[in-house]
């Protein structure tokens, strides 16, 4: 015979299931409490071998779609896609006849102080705010080109900008290469503020 | 009955009663749905556990550390749930389980609709958000941990079993 069975005879209200006692609850809620601990450990493991993984903390729909957007843009200027590009003269013409939408690609600081006329800010490095601003417009000009400058010289902004936004699926994507330096320096009108 | 060495353990120690009865098919019948409910809630949350943690976002309750946490354990729970009750001597721990999960869904759901939010629970995977629909859950729940319950008391109330 068991200890416990010995148990049982001399406290029967201790282990007597029709005294309803309460350690055999608390122990039900124990065994329910370790069940619940040893689930969340099964899921972490599993999470951590799985494809897409969830990080620890819980990321709204906005800031996934944020964080994708950023990612878009921090690609090393080595692996970026080689976007078409066009020269100053086709860009002049373009903004003349507004036959492209114009984005400037630099931080909106240097997009204040002066910008293509018409251009409107999609920067670099807020491109998940501006894209969230400017997708309802760029969505709605497919049938338009898409040309995108930055600083000019050695900025890798414009191409960073236009790779992104061959991700998200708009094709008529070129860039300036010339950039602000080279359309300032020809004197060509400029304009100044937050607006287009 | 066979006094075996983990005899002490209550919850077996019904288990054990109840098996040997006539045949108790309601307590019987009450385990095999709630199992196939929990078991096939389990497994379509464990399908998109992001689509589930933003299920659960929506409620407003969790605080956000621990959103994902949850919604990763929580479907292995169900599923480990559903599984206990289908074994005798584990089906007590189980109903208790399932009783607590479906007052804690209830609860939540309630505090949903009386706060005006039109959600989609995410009780059996992704669906579009209905107000009717938490309704119908809501009674869902009271359903559910009613079920538990019954079993859980059951098993509970069940006379000891005298040593030989």
């Amino acid at each position: 015979m068991s200890s416990v069975v010995s148990l049982n005879r001399l406290e029967p209200g201790l282990t007597g299931q029709s005294s309803k006692p309460i350690w055999c609850v608390l122990r039900d809620f124990a065994c329910v409490a370790l069940l619940a601990m040893a689930s969340l450990a099964a899921g972490v493991v599993m999470n951590l071998l799985s494809d897409r993984p969830l990080p620890i903390v819980y990321q709204t729909t906005e800031q996934r779609f944020d964080a994708d957007l950023t990612t878009l843009v921090t690609a090393l200027p080595f692996k970026i896609a080689p976007a078409a590009t066009v020269g100053l003269g086709e860009f002049h013409s373009a903004v003349e006849s507004k036959s492209a939408l114009i984005l400037d690609a630099r931080p909106s600081v240097f997009f204040e102080q002066g910008h293509v006329p018409g251009a409107l800010n999609l920067a670099r490095d807020a491109f998940a705010r501006d894209y969230r601003q400017l997708a309802p417009l760029l969505k709605s000009a497919t049938d338009k080109a898409i040309i995108v400058y930055c600083a000019g010289g050695d900025c890798h902004d414009s191409r960073l900008v236009a790779n992104a936004l061959m991700s998200l699926g708009f094709s008529n994507v070129r860039v300036f290469t010339g950039g602000w330096e080279e359309w300032s320096k020809a004197r060509l009108p400029v304009s100044a503020g937050s607006g287009g | 009955m066979v006094e075996g060495p983990a005899a002490g353990l209550c919850w077996e120690r019904g288990m054990i009663a109840r098996s040997s009865s006539t045949g108790d098919y309601a307590v019987l019948g009450v385990s095999l749905g709630l199992a196939a409910v929990f078991i096939y809630a389990g497994f379509e949350k464990i399908h998109d556990p992001l689509d589930f943690a933003d299920s659960i976002a929506g409620f407003g309750i969790l605080p956000v550390v621990f959103i994902n946490p949850f919604a990763l354990a929580l479907p292995l729970f169900e599923i480990a749930c559903g599984f206990l009750l289908l074994w005798p001597p584990t089906r007590r721990v189980g109903a208790l389980a399932i009783a607590l999960l479906s007052v804690m869904f209830f609860a939540a759901l309630l505090s949903a609709l009386l706060r005006g939010l039109t959600l989609d629970c995410g009780c059996f995977g992704s669906g579009a958000p209905s107000r009717p629909r938490m309704w119908i859950e809501l009674g869902l729940n009271v359903v559910l941990a009613g079920g538990a319950l019954l079993i859980y008391l059951r098993s509970t109330m069940v006379a000891p079993q005298q040593p030989a």
